[in-house]
Parts: C-alpha cells; structure tokens; sequence
C-alpha cells in the first residue's frame, strides 16, 4: 500500500489561490467523457480517478492530514465541492470518506481505524450505506434488520433496501435492531459488514432512467464477527445522525440545478422559445427561483465561513434547490414538445441533450437525503416552532 | 427569525438604527391610527414625518454637504422596513427615496443646495410625478411636454399614479424637451395645477395630475436633458428595491401573525399549527419570506458599489419580483390561515394584505419586473 504524500495546509491559502489549484488538477486529471454525467458513476469508470486523487493526496478533504486527509475547513470545503461541480466532476462511491471514516474516527477502535481507514482511502475498501429498509424509510427509526449476539458473532437478518451502489462495494455500513424491547431509536447499533460474508445476497434494482444503481441487500443469517460492532451496542442512532448539517448544504448548493437551467435556456434559444412571451415568463421566473436559492445559500455560505454551526434551517435549501430543479427539468421537457420525449441524448437545434434523464434524475431529489415532506416537517417544528 | 450580521461597527449603527425604527413604529403609528387614517385625502400625519425628519430618517440618502446624513440603501431599507411593519401611511420611499435620488441625481447645484436641506428637516415634501399610463414605470418622459419661452419653462401634461401626492407640497415633473427628458419642480399650488385623488386598496390614494401650461421658472428645472434619464432610471431603481424591503416589513409581520394564530387557534381540540397540512404551508411562506430577504440583502450590498445601469436595474428588478411574489403569497395566505376572522374588516391580516397588493402594484408589478429582467439578463449574457 503506498502512502499519501504530505500534504501543505491548505487553509493557510487564499481562497483564491486554493481555487486555482483544485480548478487545475481537476481540469488536468479527470476524465473529460465523465463530465456532467447525470447517472452516478460505476467504480469501473471512476476508478482510475480515485486513484489519481488518491495520490494526489485529495481523496479525504474532510480527513486530518494525520489520516491522511487535506484537513479542509469548512470555507475551503466548499471551494473543493464548488470546483468539482463547477467542471462536472461525478461522485465517486464515496461513502466511506464522508460517513464511514469519521464516524471511526470518533467512534472507533484503534483497531478498527487501522484496518479500515488506510484500506478506504485507497479503495482497497468501497462502502455502501445500509440504512434504508423495505418498511423503514422516512420512518428510519422503526428498522427491523436484526443482529443477535451468538457467542463470539453477531447473526444478522433482514433487508435492506435502495442500497446505492451496493453491487460496486465491498462492504457495508449498516444500522440493525440489537435490542427489541427499548425505544425504537434506542435499541439500534451500527455495523460494518464485508459483502462477502456467507448469508449476504445483493440483488440491483434498475429506476425509471433504465440504469442499475440501487440494490437489495439480503441478510440470511450472517454471522459477522465480535469488531464488526461500531460505538457501544445500541448507541448506532446516536453515530448515523452525528454527520448531518453540512450534508445539507452541501446537497442544498445551487450547481446542479444551474447545470439544467443552462441545458434549458439553451434548447429555448435554440427553438427560438424566448420570443414566445408565455414561455418566456415562466422561464425567467424559473431563473429568478434559482438566482435568488443562491442569495440564500450565500447567507448559509457566510455562516460556515465565519465557523458557526448550522442550525435546522438549512433545510429549506433542500426543498427550494431540488423543487427548482424539478420544476427547471418538467420545463425542460415542454421545451422539447414532441422531441421531449425521444429516450437518449439526441440534438435539439445544434444542442446535444438528454432531457429525459435530466427530468428522471431530478425525481429522487425530493427522496433522497429526507424527503422535501420530512424537510418541512423538521423546518415547521425546529425554526417555526409550530406544535406537535 | 434568521438574521446574521458579523461585529462590525457599520452594523452595530444598523442594528441600533433598527431598533429605533422598531421603537418608533411602536410608539408613533399603532394600527388605530393606521385605520383612522384610512380613506383620509390627507392620508398620512405631518406631525408624524417632521418627527421621521428629526431621528434623521428623511435624510438618510442626502449626501452631507446638503445637509443629509449621506448613508446608504441598507439604511434606508432598514426604516422603510420597519414602518411598512406596523403600516405607517408615511411616504418615506416616494419622498425620501424617489424624490430625494431625482433631486440628488440631478444638475441644478444652486436648487439642490436651496431644497434639499428642507427636505430634509421636513418642512418641504416633494414627490414625483413621472408615470402616465398604468403598466409603463421606466423614465421616459411620455407625453408630457416642456418648452421654453422668455419667462421660463411651460409644462402641460397628464401624470398618473402619483403616490402620496395628496399632502405634497410639490411634483418632480418629467417632461419632454427638444434636448430629451427633463425634470421640473412644480409648486402644489401654481396657476393650471390640477390634482385629482383616486381611492388605492389600501385607504391611500393615487393623484392624477394635470398640468396646464404651467409656469416653471428656469431654476427650477432640477435635471436638465443631459442628466434627467439617468437620474429618474437611479432613482426609480433605488426607490424600487426600498418598496422591496417595504414588502419584507409587510409579509415578516404578517407571517408572524399568521404563525401565533396557528400555535393558538384550537380546533378538533389541538392547535390547528400541529396539523402536517397548515405546517408545510406555513414552511413554504416562510422560505419565501427568506428568499425575498435573502435577495433584498444581496441587492442592497451590490447597489452599494454603484454598478452600472444595466445592472443596477437587474439587481432592483429581483429584490422587486421576490418580495412581490413572496408578499403577495404571504399576505394572500394569512388570510386563508385564519380563517373568516381573516376576512373580516376589523382584523389586521385584511389590512397586510391590501398594502401588499398597493406595494406590489407600485413601481412595477412582478411581470414588469421580471420581462425588464429577461430582457436584460439576455442582452448582457449574449
């Protein structure tokens, strides 16, 4: 395994200078045929990038540089995810990085840390988040996945469901029942899990844009060992919600939906929409909706910078983001009339465009991450303070 | 709510400013007087504005050597604000903001330094008259003519939707001249001046105002040919985006009073506010309402820097789309929120929502805005 060179301190730089050095390496290093891809993308195609940021030292910027992480700060955080959405730079399957190591980190054995950290910077390792269940989604809390203590074992049973990638990875981290009898978010604890273990059976699910991202994964009696459990036993609550708040702005930054709006306003020129004064308002509307999601997401930008944490209603940047940009690729998909509906990417006067995949890739967005229902829910009881 | 201000000396000023326009609103303009006023020709209180021009207020954008403060939008965002909270009838965006900027903007030196100082104490206040046709707002001079002969200007003409053009003392009238548009200051009560009042939503009134070869003496044309266009296009912009935060005041209170109402409002034996359905529509106002200050701020910060005119027009022709739509929404909805009580005269929600719709009317309205800005937004993207 090698390692990963030293890295400078990357928050002693000026925002400027920090930016022209992530613009350079990503223009430099990724792969132009993965740019802007709106499906995620398989660990075939993203490994040889891993790699490369992997040697560059850049796989971890949340990590600390003795982990072998850039130890970004918050600010020079969102300069690397506004580059890498700036240049359309896809997602690697980067669980492992965001979630799993630092929640190993905190919660963790010395053991468990030097096993797993080293092994998921490389890519050695590749998580996927066993979290969701048939019948526990916005309701997470009521998960029946079991694991019982068998002598030196945990046996565990169950589904899990809506796995991303799961059929990419090579382990699992993962939230089953320990103790039936407590509360429900009290009788739950936090595993990791190597795919490869007798009982496991992972099963692909294909969505609506016709590509295989989501999986079923199986539980049929797998016996993990004794140091699978993460944190004490039923403290895996208390672990899965830690990483929560900046994962909201982060999902909640007016990139992707610009990305459409561009993809729109140049399809309706192209078609000389813009002249039409109905569709014309409705298009400006739309681009105001966006413009103005930006001034919002300033104010949260300049909270983090100033080092504040961020409070419940960051959530409303999730709503209004993935509502717009919903309602950008509905748009998008009048704006093609008849041609709309062709499956593929196909030219719209001299444009090269999917619009059925951005309009189906834009579905999940109020699913995914809390629903736009459950954002409201925790906007209406935290920052409205309405009863229950 | 949310408001997040770093420790700076400028906005310590801002935040005393704010409570004492808080403390003001509370003190000098309850709503009885509000609805006392209502319907009223004189529409707003004189006593109440002098006592505006003694905090300070009516000179917040008049620079120093005129005897103002020399402050900026984000002052003068803050009381228009402020008053628009407890619906002061006080014209402080058509006098303080629109007029003032026209004066201030323009090229007559000797008038500026003649008027604005008293302006500034309250003793004179001027509005302008510009408009002529509902749905036209930019500067252009419209129909309304100026010529010169021996004893000065004539002017004759027909201008509309004059706000707060009941109490005035005098009309910034625009008016065309063989060089362009110019800007004239007509007394309220020169010979072929005619005011006509027409009754808005809100229990004040719209003027119409009709010149008749009108006199203008020469020095009183405050914006000659060469500056006019520019000057009434900044002020509008300026005086656009202070209706916005005016808008702000407007949905922050009633927001506000919609949110108490659900939190105690009891039906089917719980708090109507614990029902999923009232909360997510109360979540979808309040994004709104954070949008439209969100963009408020960012205009005001950028229109600080002195853009250029295209800009400055797309930053004026946002903060007004967002707070029209968002205080349209916002006031619409407290209604319904409420219930029958919402609808009845005596309850305030009626009153919120008919300065919203004159607010929103005023200026611009959202579709004016929002093509101004596509037509923009296209010319400057290409």
């Amino acid at each position: 395994m090698s390692t990963v060179p030293q890295q400078p301190d990357y928050n002693a730089m000026t925002a400027e200078a920090f930016r022209a050095e992530v613009r350079a390496f990503f223009a430099q290093h990724y792969p132009q045929t993965l740019r802007y891809i709106l499906r995620r993308a398989r660990w075939e195609e993203m490994k040889d990038w891993w790699r490369a940021l992997y040697e560059k030292g850049w796989i971890a910027p949340n990590w600390p540089q003795e982990r072998g992480g850039m130890a970004l700060d918050a600010s020079k955080m969102l300069i690397y995810l506004e580059e890498m959405e700036r240049h359309g730079v896809a997602r690697p399957p980067d669980q492992g990085i965001t979630q799993v190591g630092p929640i190993l980190m905190q919660y963790g054995t010395e053991a468990q840390q030097a096993f797993y950290l080293p092994r998921t910077l490389s890519g050695e390792i590749i998580w996927c988040q066993g979290y969701s269940e048939p019948n526990a989604g916005s309701d997470l809390a009521s998960l029946q996945t079991s694991a019982v203590a068998d002598g030196d074992r945990y046996v565990v049973n169950g589904q899990k469901i809506w796995t991303t990638l799961a059929h990419d990875s090579t382990h699992i981290y993962m939230l089953a029942r320990t103790d039936r009898d407590a509360k429900k978010q009290e009788g739950i604890s936090f595993f990791l899990a190597d795919l490869k273990t007798p009982g496991i059976t992972i099963r692909p699910i294909r969505n609506i844009a016709g590509h295989e991202e989501f999986c079923e994964v199986f539980f049929d009696n797998a016996r993990l060992p004794a140091d699978a459990l993460v944190g004490a036993l039923n403290q895996g609550w208390t672990i899965a919600k830690a990483l929560l708040g900046f994962e909201r702005l982060n999902i909640g930054s007016p990139r992707r939906p610009q990305y459409a709006l561009r993809r729109l306003e140049m399809i309706a020129r192209a078609k000389g929409l813009l002249e039409d004064p109905g569709f014309a308002d409705r298009f400006i509307a739309l681009k105001l909706d966006l413009e103005d999601l930006g001034a919002l997401y300033g104010r949260f930008v300049e909270q983090v910078k100033r080092g504040e944490p961020l409070g419940q209603d960051v959530s409303m940047l999730k709503i209004w983001t993935m509502e717009t940009w919903q309602r950008l690729t509905d748009l998008l998909v009048e704006a093609g009339a008849e041609e709309g509906v062709l499956a593929g990417v196909r030219e719209f006067a001299g444009v090269e465009a999917d619009i059925l995949s951005s309009f189906y890739y834009a579905r999940p967005a109020t699913i995914y991450g809390g629903s736009s229902e459950i954002q409201r829910n925790i906007v209406a009881k935290y920052v409205l303070k309405l009863p229950s | 709510m949310k408001t997040i201000e770093a420790e700076t000396p400028s906005n310590d000023h801002r935040a005393m400013l704010r409570d004492s326009v808080a403390d003001f609103a509370a003190r000098a303009s309850d709503i009885a007087r509000v609805r006392r006023l209502r319907g009223d020709a004189a529409e707003y209180d004189r006593a109440v504005w002098r006592r505006m021009a003694e905090l300070g207020w009516l000179g917040i954008l008049v620079p120093e050597q005129y005897g103002g403060l020399g402050l900026a939008l984000a002052e003068a965002a803050i009381v228009a604000e402020g008053l628009a909270r407890g619906l002061a009838p006080e014209p402080f965006t058509a006098a303080a903001v629109l007029a003032v900027e026209a004066i201030a903007g323009g090229d007559n030196e000797a008038f500026k330094q003649q008027h604005l100082p008293r302006v500034v104490d309250g003793s004179l206040l001027p509005v302008l008259a510009w408009q002529e046709r509902a749905g036209e707002v930019g500067p252009a001079g419209g129909t309304t003519q100026a010529s010169l002969f021996e004893g000065g200007w004539r002017v004759g003409g027909v201008k509309r939707f004059v706000s707060a053009a009941a109490g005035a003392d005098a009309y910034l009238v625009s008016a065309a001249t063989s060089q362009g548009v110019a800007l004239f200051w007509v007394d309220r009560g020169a010979p072929g001046v005619a005011l006509e009042l027409e009754p808005l939503a809100d229990g004040r009134h719209f003027g119409t105002l009709t010149l008749k070869d009108v006199t203008v003496p020469r020095g009183h044309m405050v914006a000659s040919a060469s500056v006019a266009a520019e000057a009434l296009a900044r002020a509008l912009d300026h005086a656009t985006v202070i209706c916005s935060a005016e808008l702000v005041g407007v949905m922050s209170r009633t927001l506000e009073m919609s949110l108490d109402y659900l939190r105690t409002r009891k039906q089917f034996g719980k708090a109507i506010g614990s029902f999923q359905a009232l909360q997510h529509r109360a979540v979808d106002l309040y994004i709104q309402r954070e949008l439209a200050s969100a963009v408020l701020e960012e205009a005001i910060g950028a229109l600080d820097g002195q853009p250029d005119a295209a800009r400055r027009a797309m930053l004026a022709s946002r903060a007004k789309a967002r707070s029209t739509e968002a205080g349209l929404r916002i006031t619409r909805e407290a209604i319904q929120i409420h219930g029958a009580i919402g609808f009845t005269d005596e309850y305030d929600a009626g009153l919120y929502l008919k300065r919203a719709l004159v607010l929103a009317a005023w200026l611009g309205n959202a579709t004016w805005h929002r093509r101004r800005y596509g037509a923009l937004a296209a010319r400057t993207d290409a």
